[in-house]
């Protein structure tokens, strides 16, 4: 159940109402599934069923992708992924009584992370997927971009979003436990403004959070795909060698999202991993 | 003639757009000859070895990864993906994208279309430029709107902050006015009553009183432009207040040459009002006509009843208002020029605080004039009634009679205003002692045993009121007279006093006429 609790800024109900919020299953742990760039969260859908039986899980839409409240949307807020790691925390404030088990996916992993640097007591672990922090090329390290791959997916997007025709709608629906997933699920895959979608990409694919890799206290699981062409597997490897207590788990998967196309293994990692933090 | 029917693989092979299938794990198992052509390379280069992904830019690569994978695997299938294709020999290719995932059992293919779409593609960039410029522009206003809030919000900071500057000055241009007006009143008890002495003293007196005038209506109108009136509203007969006024006015109106006319309503029209901003109104609107009507002048006063409003009129004779100025004669320091040729001073407030006072009782004023030399009529209308009813008679003032000598503490931390208080109070008789701070007068109420406290409330130690409530607590303390003396005369202090336990509260500078009257009423 949601119990009250007051958000850090603004109340509860505030929070819910901007990050779209869904609550499913049950359980004496909570995990905070944060999708990624690009999606929202019926990004989930195969991976909720194979959790909600052992766990309670939270549910969002970062502000500006999926339904979460436009409105919010503030280009001083979220021109950096701080703005989004403290909406995470309100989200936390307002669904969790004690500590949370984080999933993000993408640039959500990054968000967890800062989020976690911020408040550690909130976060029993973490799980990353795809993540990376940073995706540009610099110097040694291999993010895997250039500067002009990153003006070309901003070509693509400014393309297909005017493009864009009903027939990206997905029509597949979840049931995890018999419950009926969210509405939301049935509309737009990503119903977001073209002008936020942009920006949303820019401050993504420009971020560079290295740095905030060593004030990291929270254990960390980082699930790999063998071939991911966002994340590939050398900021995979970066990643486990500079998060002090991360464990790296390699998924046989081609794709950025392993837990729509690999969604058994995925849940079998994480609840593997999971096991550590029960009770 | 008819031409031979084409095969369906040459159909496939030969179609008028590029055509693709690949595997689960992403690779090219079949791809037609007229991709092939488009791209430059023969089916080799790509059956078996190139995924679809391959064949995209890296940026369309990343968009295809994170926008229509996920979807492909939701519903099966995407459309109209905008992509560019690379040809062999580096140039781009823009490409429209269908594709279709088939499941088998054992596995699924992806099935690709692909349409070259260069005309298509060079319009929608116009499109998507012209967008952007759209959106540039939207940006640059909205930057610019929120300047002007910015600066918007900076300006009304600068005007609080000139509020509570005027605030702060006419509060301190107050205190002095105090010692200064108990000196007149001193010299007036001492000096001999020959011309030579009592003349300078009046103008004394009475420049003293121009200055108090302007100082209380400069801390008025700040205290209104800051809100910080609220009116003690009561059942108010107007012609009681108009009555009162012309007497107040009347010394003045002579002095000048002026003759005073008044008319009061047939009716009897009653207002539910604070009687002393009324009187303030009507006094400040017939000031202002003494001021600005040539020696030996007339001035109206009226008032009539226009349901639901009464209509109060004061008409002059005066040096008129020049059309372009009337619309903002009731806006602050809007003096009208000449007027400072002729002398005459003043702030240019009396009229925006007349408005203002006017305003909080929910009414409004206007003014007119046939121009330059013709006079002007000010008229305030304000939510009033008829009454049937007789006026009651007003309770008649207590006589000021000698009451006899009284022991009286002056509380004040300004030395000047102890000393000349206390010397007023010793001429007429009374018996004094000082005290500079609350510990002070709490050791000076024991020891010297007072029956009168004049207290101020701004005292350097503790605040006035809570002296005020150690003094009752003592014995002696339930009998004194308490007079609190403040010098911001704030609706809210007098309430504050009366809870504190005074039995008067006085505004500074406190009017030695009017204590002297209260000390007489004492039993």
């Amino acid at each position: 159940m949601l119990d009250a609790g007051p958000a850090r800024h603004g109340c509860r109900m505030d929070v819910i109402k901007r990050n779209n919020i869904h609550v499913y299953g049950s359980g004496a742990t909570t995990l905070v599934l944060s999708h990624g760039f690009g999606s929202h969260q019926g990004m989930w859908q195969h991976l909720l069923p194979l959790l909600a039986d052992r766990y309670r899980i939270v549910t969002f839409d970062l502000v500006g992708s999926g339904h979460s409240d436009g409105a919010a949307y503030s280009r001083t807020k979220y021109g950096s992924l701080h703005g989004y790691a403290g909406d995470l925390l309100e989200v936390v404030a307002a669904t969790c009584d004690g500590p949370c088990i984080h999933i993000g996916h993408s640039v959500s992993s990054m968000i967890g992370l800062l989020a976690a640097n911020r408040a550690p007591e909130r976060f029993t672990a973490q799980v990353m997927v795809g993540p990376s922090p940073r995706y540009l090329n610099d110097g040694a390290y291999v993010g895997g971009f250039m500067r002009a791959d990153i003006d070309e997916l901003l070509d693509s997007m400014a393309g297909n979003y005017l493009g864009w025709s009903g027939s990206m709608a997905p029509t597949l629906m979840g049931v995890v436990n018999g419950e009926r997933l969210g509405s939301e699920l049935e509309s737009a895959f990503n119903n977001s403004d073209p002008a936020i979608a942009r920006h949303f990409a820019e401050v993504t694919f420009l971020s560079d959070h290295r740095a905030d890799l060593p004030s990291s206290t929270t254990p960390t699981l980082i699930l790999q795909s063998t071939e991911d062409p966002v994340a590939p597997v050398a900021v995979g490897d970066y990643l486990h060698a500079h998060l002090a207590g991360s464990a790296l788990r390699m998924i046989d998967n081609v794709g950025h999202y392993p837990h729509m196309s690999a969604p058994g293994k995925s849940a079998a990692l994480i609840t593997d991993y999971l096991e550590h933090f029960n009770g | 003639m008819t031409a031979p029917l084409p095969s369906t693989p040459d159909t496939a092979e030969r179609a008028p757009c590029g055509l693709l299938a690949a595997g689960q794990d992403g690779i090219i198992v079949r791809i037609n000859a007229t991709m092939c052509g488009w791209l430059g390379m023969p089916p080799e280069a790509f059956i078996g070895k190139k995924k679809l992904a391959d064949l995209l830019t890296v940026g369309a690569r990343v968009f295809y990864q994170t926008h229509c994978l996920p979807m492909l695997q939701v519903q099966g299938s995407v459309a109209e993906i905008q992509v560019d294709v690379p040809h062999s020999d580096g140039t781009r290719i823009p490409m429209l994208m269908n594709i279709v995932r088939r499941q088998y059992e054992d596995g699924c293919n992806d099935e690709v279309a692909f349409f070259i779409t260069k005309e298509r593609r060079s319009y929608e960039r116009e499109l998507v430029q012209a967008r952007r410029t759209a959106e540039a522009a939207l940006d640059a206003r909205r930057d610019a709107e929120s300047k002007l809030l910015e600066l918007n919000a900076a300006l009304s900071q600068a005007d609080r902050r000139k509020d509570e500057f005027l605030a702060t000055l006419a509060h301190e241009l107050r205190n002095p006015l105090a010692p200064i007006r108990n000196v007149i009143e001193l010299l007036k008890l001492q000096l001999p009553a020959t011309e030579q002495a009592t003349k300078p003293l009046a103008v004394l007196e009475r420049q003293v009183g121009h200055l108090r005038h302007l100082v209380d209506d400069l801390l008025e109108i700040s205290r209104i432009t800051m809100g910080q009136v609220e009116l003690r509203r009561t059942h108010v007969t107007l012609a009681d207040t108009m009555q009162a006024a012309c007497d107040d006015t009347r010394p003045l109106a002579e002095a000048a040459g002026h003759r005073l006319h008044l008319a009061l309503p047939d009716e009897r029209i009653t207002l539910d009002a604070d009687p002393t901003r009324l009187m303030q109104v009507i006094l400040n609107l017939l000031n202002n006509a003494v001021k600005y009507t040539p020696p030996g002048g007339d001035i109206w006063l009226s008032a009539r009843f226009e349901a639901p409003h009464a209509v109060i009129a004061v008409r002059d004779t005066g040096i008129g208002i020049p059309q372009e100025s009337l619309p903002t004669i009731f806006a602050m320091f809007s003096q009208l020029t000449p007027a400072l040729e002729r002398a005459q001073g003043g702030l240019g407030i009396g009229l925006a605080l007349v408005r203002g006072l006017v305003e909080l009782h929910g009414g409004a004023i206007s003014a007119a004039s046939d121009g330059i030399g013709q006079g002007s009529i000010f008229e305030v209308r304000l939510p009033a009634q008829v009454a049937d009813a007789p006026a009651e008679p007003a309770p008649a003032a207590a006589s000021a009679a000698w009451a006899g000598q009284r022991r009286i503490l002056v509380v004040d931390d300004n030395i000047d205003v102890t000393e000349t208080m206390t010397m007023l109070l010793e001429t007429v008789g009374h018996h004094t002692a000082t005290a500079h701070d609350g510990a002070q007068a709490l050791a000076a109420a024991r020891s010297y045993q007072p029956d009168i406290v004049i207290l101020d409330i701004g005292l350097p130690d503790q605040n006035g009121y809570e002296v005020a409530r150690q003094l009752r607590a003592t014995p002696a303390g339930g009998a004194i007279f308490l007079v609190a003396a403040t010098g911001w005369g704030q609706d809210a202090d007098r309430e504050r006093a009366r809870a504190a336990g005074f039995d008067l509260h006085m505004t500074k500078p406190i009017d030695f006429g009017t204590l002297q009257a209260a000390i007489a009423t004492l039993a």
